[in-house]
């Protein structure tokens, strides 16, 4: 392929930027794709915010409830070591007590006791020992008891072992076969040492363990080291236990959850200091605060509230997104083929102004023609017709009417609005037919025109009106490149699978700072009115509709060379509607 | 004994050039033909033609270096452009370079007596810009004759002189 001769100037494969291609993602596709992005975007970190919180929340929570329950275990355990202690204290002063002798008279131990009931409810029975173990004086409900021997009772031998004078029972039957507590306290008589020891009531005591509940969130019971409850009414929590909860010894306060059959439950304990008993205080509330393993329902709703609101907010701006996108693409096309059109009928007014000489000129011919004929006939003039010279005379006005159409024809095919018709063209053939169309043009403007034709072009399968739109678009540019004349080549080559055709002018050139602008819509170095600048960019539009390329290469004051290259079949989208040449 | 009014008719189109030159010939013409600007230029030195009817657009030297030359080297030649190209504008610049007028093909044959009638008389106003008397006998001249007739009268005026 010749390039006319013209130097390797700095050229540009002009890539045209405005280039408006239909869009590649169906719309389908582009709502998943935004939806997907928005949701990763805005509401999984809204997900994890939200999943963080809960758990934090459920953490202090817990945390806050464990506190509690042990605070209350303290608390209650504190109490009821001292409830303990003063009862022991009430049954020292008793025994201390210089006008009470070993064995006080059945009417002394009944006002005793009544004392000692004042003192709390929850005394029973009082009794007084021996050193034997034989009850002496009894007041209370068992009246059978009184005489019976105790020696071998647990109580009365750690009694008489113990450091502290004092013994505190845990919960048992004993001779009454009744549930009871006592609390039996030795002393020293004129009379050798004297036992006394009083019964309390599990259920009072119970009781009063209950009423030191303070809230009614929480059960408390006493345990002991084996596991026995030392009080009555169990909360459900500890009565579906497989086995009974005994707390280790060290912490003497701690906090734990229990694994029920009923779910799980928190708990405090604490040792008490008098007694082997364990207090255990054990969560019974309902769920407004979050419990371990529980759920806390509102926060639950009011996030899932929050997640749907992202979440529908988030669809409608995807779909808006995808709406939008609808619109602009439509607007886009709008003004695309707007563009076209106005790039139409500006090549027309140019095309038209080209050949316009063309008509004008047959036009001329058959107007002095006809009035040469006139004359003839007019006897003022006194001339004379011959037949002969009559026939000579309409033959030129009928070659001059079919001039001017054969013009009109070839103007009126670029102008005409149609449907690509794809057929097998010889592109040699082509350029013949364009450089025919503009040869006056291009005679009169002083140029040269040279072909450089390959023997054998294969068959392009394009629209023959499109691709001869382009020639003549590259070519009158070439003229218009040339005004003092010069020389316009034409070559045509076939490489592999494409062809190509180059239109080399000797012309003023491109500027290197214009080069990547003239595939621009409205780009013109003419003057004002006589280039609209349309041409090129329409010219770029149809070649890369047929998956072609035009290169450019220009050196001022030496010429430029446009070359189109075009696939053997269209590649790509294919061409879309007929243009017009500018 | 008036010669008839010399006139030189250049343009590329053969066809309409014989035309064009044998209907003004009826009318008394004196035309000369040539179909490029050299030729032209060649003829107008040979004979001094009174007007000149110039196409604008052909190949070769084009119709306004023609007319550049024409209006140097011959100041009271008259040349009438005429432009089937529809430019306008390269027109209206040849008035500005010396031109008289221009009329576009295809036109009137009317119109084109009315333009060299014209042209004839701006041709003997220059000429006679001096000389007072032959300028009055030109304004006394009739007007509301036919083009033709009043050719032939500003000719046996422009006689006097050559």
């Amino acid at each position: 392929m010749t390039t006319a001769g013209i130097s390797r100037a700095p050229h540009v494969a002009a890539d045209s930027p405005t280039r408006v291609d239909p869009p590649q993602v169906g719309y389908r596709h582009l709502w998943r794709v935004t939806l997907v992005r928005l949701l990763l975007t805005y509401l999984a970190p809204l997900l994890l915010l939200s999943v963080v919180v809960h758990l934090q929340y459920r953490h202090l929570a817990a945390e806050s409830t464990r506190r509690h329950l042990m605070s209350v275990a303290d608390n209650q355990a504190r109490t009821v070591d001292l409830f303990l202690r003063e009862r022991v204290v009430n049954l020292v002063n008793l025994v201390d007590d210089p006008r009470i002798g070993g064995r006080p008279t059945e009417a002394t131990t009944a006002e005793l006791l009544a004392r000692l009931q004042r003192d709390s409810s929850t005394f029973v029975d009082l009794g007084f020992f021996d050193a034997d173990g034989t009850m002496t004086s009894y007041a209370g409900p068992f009246p059978t008891l009184l005489g019976r021997d105790y020696s071998g009772e647990g109580w009365f031998v750690r009694l008489l072992a113990a450091e502290d004078r004092f013994v505190v029972t845990d919960l048992y039957l004993g001779f009454r076969q009744a549930p009871h507590f006592t609390i039996a306290v030795r002393g020293a008589k004129a009379d050798g040492p004297a036992m006394v020891r009083a019964t309390v009531d599990p259920e009072r005591f119970s009781r009063y363990i209950t009423g030191l509940e303070q809230s009614r969130d929480v059960r408390s019971v006493l345990v002991n080291t084996a596991g026995s409850y030392q009080t009555v009414d169990l909360p459900p929590a500890l009565s579906a236990l497989d086995a009974p909860l005994v707390p280790p010894r060290d912490p003497r306060l701690a906090a734990g959850e229990l694994e029920t059959r009923i779910g799980t439950i928190a708990y405090a304990s604490c040792w008490l200091d008098l007694t082997d008993w364990a207090l255990i205080v054990v969560w019974t509330g309902s769920d407004d605060v979050t419990l371990f393993g529980g759920y806390n329902v509102s926060l639950l709703a009011a996030s899932a509230a929050v997640i749907l609101a992202v979440f529908s907010t988030i669809v409608i701006r995807a779909r808006h997104v995808v709406r939008q996108q609808k619109e602009q693409d439509t607007v886009r096309r709008e003004l695309s083929g707007q563009l076209h059109h106005a790039a139409r009928l500006a090549s027309v007014g140019e095309l038209a102004a080209g050949v316009a000489h063309e008509i004008n000129n047959p036009l001329a011919v058959i107007a002095e023609e006809t009035g040469l004929l006139q004359d003839l006939m007019d006897p003022e003039l006194g001339q004379s017709l011959e037949e002969a010279e009559l026939r000579e005379h309409l033959d030129a006005i009928q070659s001059a009417v079919f001039r001017a159409r054969d013009i009109t024809q070839k103007l009126l095919s670029f102008v005409r609005r149609g449907e690509i018709q794809l057929a097998r063209q010889d592109l040699n053939e082509l350029v013949d037919e364009v450089i025919g169309l503009l040869e006056r043009e291009m005679t009169v403007s002083n140029i040269e025109v040279e072909r450089c034709f390959a023997e054998s072009m294969p068959p392009v399968l394009c629209d023959r009106v499109q691709i001869e739109q382009v020639l003549v678009n590259l070519v009158t540019n070439a003229v218009d490149a040339m005004p003092e004349g010069g020389r316009l080549t034409l070559a045509t080559s076939a490489d592999g699978d494409s062809v190509s055709v180059a239109v080399a002018d000797t012309g003023i050139g491109i500027a290197p700072e214009h080069m990547e602008r003239i595939f621009m819509p409205f780009h013109t170095t003419k003057e004002v009115g006589r280039g609209t600048g349309l041409g090129l960019s329409v010219s770029y539009g149809i070649v890369r509709g047929y998956g072609g390329r035009i290169l450019v290469e220009s050196a001022i004051g030496v010429g430029s060379t446009f070359t189109v290259v075009l696939p053997l079949e269209p590649v790509g989208d294919g061409p879309t509607e007929r243009g017009v040449a500018a | 004994m008036s010669d008839r009014i010399k006139l030189l008719i250049v343009d590329d189109e053969v066809r309409f050039l014989d035309a064009i030159a044998r209907r003004l010939e009826m009318r008394d013409f004196d035309v000369t033909t040539a179909t490029n600007g050299p030729d032209a230029l060649e003829a107008a030195k040979k004979a001094r033609f009174d007007l000149a009817l110039l196409d604008l657009k052909m190949p070769g030297m084009n119709g306004r270096e023609v007319l550049e030359a024409l209006k140097r080297e011959h100041r009271f030649l008259e040349v009438v452009i005429l432009t089937g190209h529809g430019s306008l504008d390269s027109a209206v610049e040849c008035t500005r370079l010396g031109a008289f007028g221009y009329l576009p093909k295809p036109y009137e044959f009317d119109r084109l007596l009315e333009v060299l009638r014209d042209a004839y008389e701006h041709r003997l106003r220059t000429k006679f810009a001096h000389d007072e008397e032959r300028m009055n006998q030109l304004t006394d001249l009739a007007m509301g004759s036919s083009p033709l007739g009043l050719l032939r009268r500003m000719r046996e005026l422009d006689d006097g002189e050559k």
